[in-house]
């Protein structure tokens, strides 16, 4: 009898307790993009049901955000005032909220940082590249890089070496085009665009100088335009590819109807199984003058001005970047760890392809800002409006190159002006 | 004596209209606004007045989404109308399958838009893609459809038409089973041939139909974002961008929404000026 009415008693005060202990919980929402296969999701979602489990003062509710319209899924959440207390993002996301003023710098965490030596575990020039406007405006994570893939089956039976540099890049392809196959895979969409931005790079060229100045008709950039538009004069390129998007430039690849794609780390991944042992990489390639160089973006956390729990938000985003690796390791995102620790992990010094693209790739890749210092916010807009996109197009179409770069040059400018 | 004011009626009115002021007034104002300032949506910028529409008449891509948005649109009309028109007469008429063609003719219509313009896109992609492998069979070359600016245009209207063709003949077929068959049989008496019957009968009594269906598929068309969005995303090089995907363009991906919002509010008057004059013409003629 009394043991039943202790134990209605304890039931009682649980019950009363309960909701006030719920209540002493601080919500944080969490937006992640998608960066990896279905398992990516199920992997991060594990990881923030961790760390709800291993404290009880913060509880993180994870959301995954799909890549479609993601501006305006963010625009629209701060517009509405539901924005997340902090998110992933594309590239330029943060510097671009930042200057709307939707973005909170993080500058104590990067001091903190800074003064325990964590700050060193980053890649170089990770961290200062999302420093804008006097402030840090995110913390990297992961950097997206476009590599020179290759099928190794094509280039083993037609004999030929995989590629160093532009010139035997252009005649392997022109030499591995026969019929219905052809030497390089290439989109007019934004995946196409890569290949512009990347080439340009590649050539010691950018879209701007270090004073955030456009340079779109510099002779290196020219020349970058000019080698694209030769390798598709030679017929090397299908001619279906201007309509094609990435999904129609991998398939092409992944069914070897094309010999080089110029694409993620995350591809060979996705391949189906009987291609993914036929993919190789090949090395920077060098340009006509010496210089190597690609694409890459700074994939970053950021926090935002609407967050009411900044020192928890704080609290998670440290742990979450201390603790991410399963990310790659079970989850298998696409693009390359921003900290050198999780890059020594056996999962990326044990795979030949990963373990080359850190050491070889990422030391060269360069933003769409290049060849300016750090990030800023007309990038977002260059990159969202499809100027580079449509000048990729015009090429793969045959036209000629300077017309329609001094049209993407006219269009730009008003861009950043 | 002056006549009583009823306010009943206005206050059952009343939600109504607070309805239509909150979901298309509260828009058109705010839209209105944004066209004036610079900014982004949501950092509205300093006022420019009429500064984004003297901008938007100075810009080349504006001129060419107005021109390609008044070709798509008198293309899909005359197309769906021309195949809508011919099938309702087909469908009228007393044919065996009648009505597993009406359901069979429908499809396009009832198709989810992604699904349809996905399909589309799988079949003309290229080289290896069904389109091409049947021009292959009668000895044609392939066409790179989505790769060539002409090409790409005309796949964009084909696609809309067979999408908006549906609605056309359903609409048309009503208005034909509407038609009283007295008047044909008036003009068989007077020795009327059926082309004569076509044009003297069925074309007036199909007059007012075909107005309102004109009018309905001419807005529809101007505003559509999804057909060219999905099949070439307004590419290759804007060849095939409306208006729509450039309001779309400069809102979402330039972050310049006082522009986006000029050409959405030009496209506005474009198509208000429009349905007012083909009601003044209905109303003239009727």
């Amino acid at each position: 009898m009394i043991a039943s009415l202790r134990r209605g008693m304890l039931a009682a005060t649980l019950a009363i307790a309960a909701p006030a202990m719920a209540q002493a919980q601080t919500v944080l929402n969490f937006w992640d993009m998608i960066w990896g296969p279905p398992e990516y999701i199920e992997t991060a979602k594990k990881l923030v049901d961790r760390f709800n489990a291993e404290q009880s003062v913060i509880k993180v509710q994870y959301r995954s955000v799909p890549w479609a319209n993601w501006y305006q899924t963010y625009v629209t959440a701060i517009g509405a005032g539901t924005a997340p207390d902090l998110s992933t993002g594309a590239g330029y996301q943060p510097v671009q909220l930042y200057e709307q003023g939707a973005i909170k710098p993080i500058d104590d965490l990067i001091a903190e940082m800074k003064a325990s030596g964590e700050l060193d575990d980053f890649q170089p020039g990770t961290v200062e590249r999302l420093r804008f406007d006097g402030h840090y405006v995110s913390l990297p994570w992961a950097i997206d890089i476009r590599v020179w893939l290759y099928r190794k089956d094509q280039l083993a039976a037609a004999n030929i070496a995989p590629p160093t540099t532009w010139t035997e890049l252009r005649s392997a392809a022109k030499a591995l085009t026969a019929g219905d196959r052809y030497g390089l895979a290439a989109s007019g969409d934004t995946g196409g665009s890569h290949y512009i931005y990347s080439l340009m790079i590649n050539n010691g060229g950018g879209l701007f100088d270090d004073k955030r100045t456009l340079t779109t008709q510099s002779p290196r950039n020219r020349e970058a335009m000019d080698f694209f538009a030769a390798i598709v004069k030679d017929g090397a390129v299908s001619p279906a590819s201007a309509g094609y998007d990435s999904a129609s430039r991998r398939r092409a690849f992944h069914l070897g109807q094309a010999a080089f794609i110029l694409d993620g780390p995350g591809l060979p991944d996705a391949a189906p199984p009987e291609t993914r042992a036929n993919i190789g990489i090949l090395p920077p390639l060098a340009g006509p003058h010496g210089d190597k160089g690609t694409i890459a973006w700074t994939n970053s956390i950021m926090v935002y001005q609407q967050t009411k729990h900044y020192a928890e938000t704080k609290t998670f985003l440290t742990w979450w970047s201390r603790n991410q690796k399963p990310l790659w390791t079970e989850g298998h995102a696409g693009p390359m760890p921003a900290r050198k620790s999780f890059a020594a992990d056996p999962y990326f010094k044990d795979s030949a392809l990963r373990s080359f693209i850190i050491a070889n790739y990422l030391p060269v890749g360069k933003t769409t800002g290049a060849n300016a210092a750090g990030i800023f916010p007309v990038l977002n807009a260059i990159e969202g409006d499809g100027v580079v996109q449509s000048l990729t197009q015009e090429i793969l179409q045959g036209k000629d190159v300077g017309p329609a770069l001094a049209k993407a040059e006219t269009k730009l400018k008003e861009i950043v002006q | 004596m002056r006549p009583r004011l009823d306010l009943l009626p206005l206050a059952f009115l009343l939600p109504s209209i607070l309805l239509i002021g909150l979901v298309i007034l509260w828009p058109l104002i705010t839209g209105f606004d944004y066209s004036l300032h610079a900014g982004t949506m949501l950092k509205q910028g300093r006022f420019l007045g009429a500064g984004n529409y003297t901008t938007l008449l100075g810009n080349e891509d504006f001129w060419h989404a107005l021109r390609f948005s008044v070709i798509f649109a008198i293309t899909n009309v005359a197309g769906c109308y021309l195949l809508g028109l011919g099938i309702a007469l087909l469908m009228n008429a007393d044919i065996p399958g009648r009505p597993f063609f009406r359901v069979a003719f429908l499809l396009p219509w009832i198709i989810p838009s992604i699904v349809s313009v996905v399909s589309w896109r799988w079949m003309i992609a290229d080289a290896h893609a069904p389109v091409n492998l049947l021009l292959k069979l009668v000895g044609i070359n392939p066409i790179y459809f989505l790769s060539s600016d002409i090409w790409a245009q005309v796949v964009v209207f084909a696609v809309k038409i067979w999408r908006s063709f549906p609605f056309m003949m359903l609409s048309l077929l009503a208005g034909l089973q509407g038609i009283d068959k007295t008047l044909y049989e008036a003009t068989a008496i007077d020795g009327a041939t059926r082309w004569q019957a076509f044009i003297y009968v069925t074309m007036p009594q199909l007059k007012n139909v075909s107005i309102v269906l004109c009018i309905l598929m001419t807005i529809w068309t101007i505003n559509d974002f999804e057909t060219p969005f999905l099949i070439t995303g307004g590419g290759p090089s804007y060849a095939t961008e409306n208006l729509i995907l450039m309001a779309f363009r400069y809102v979402f991906q330039r972050n310049n929404v006082g522009i986006g919002s000029a050409v959405s509010f030009v496209t506005f008057l474009i198509l208000t000026a429009l349905a007012i004059a083909l009601l003044r013409l209905q109303r003239d003629r009727g």
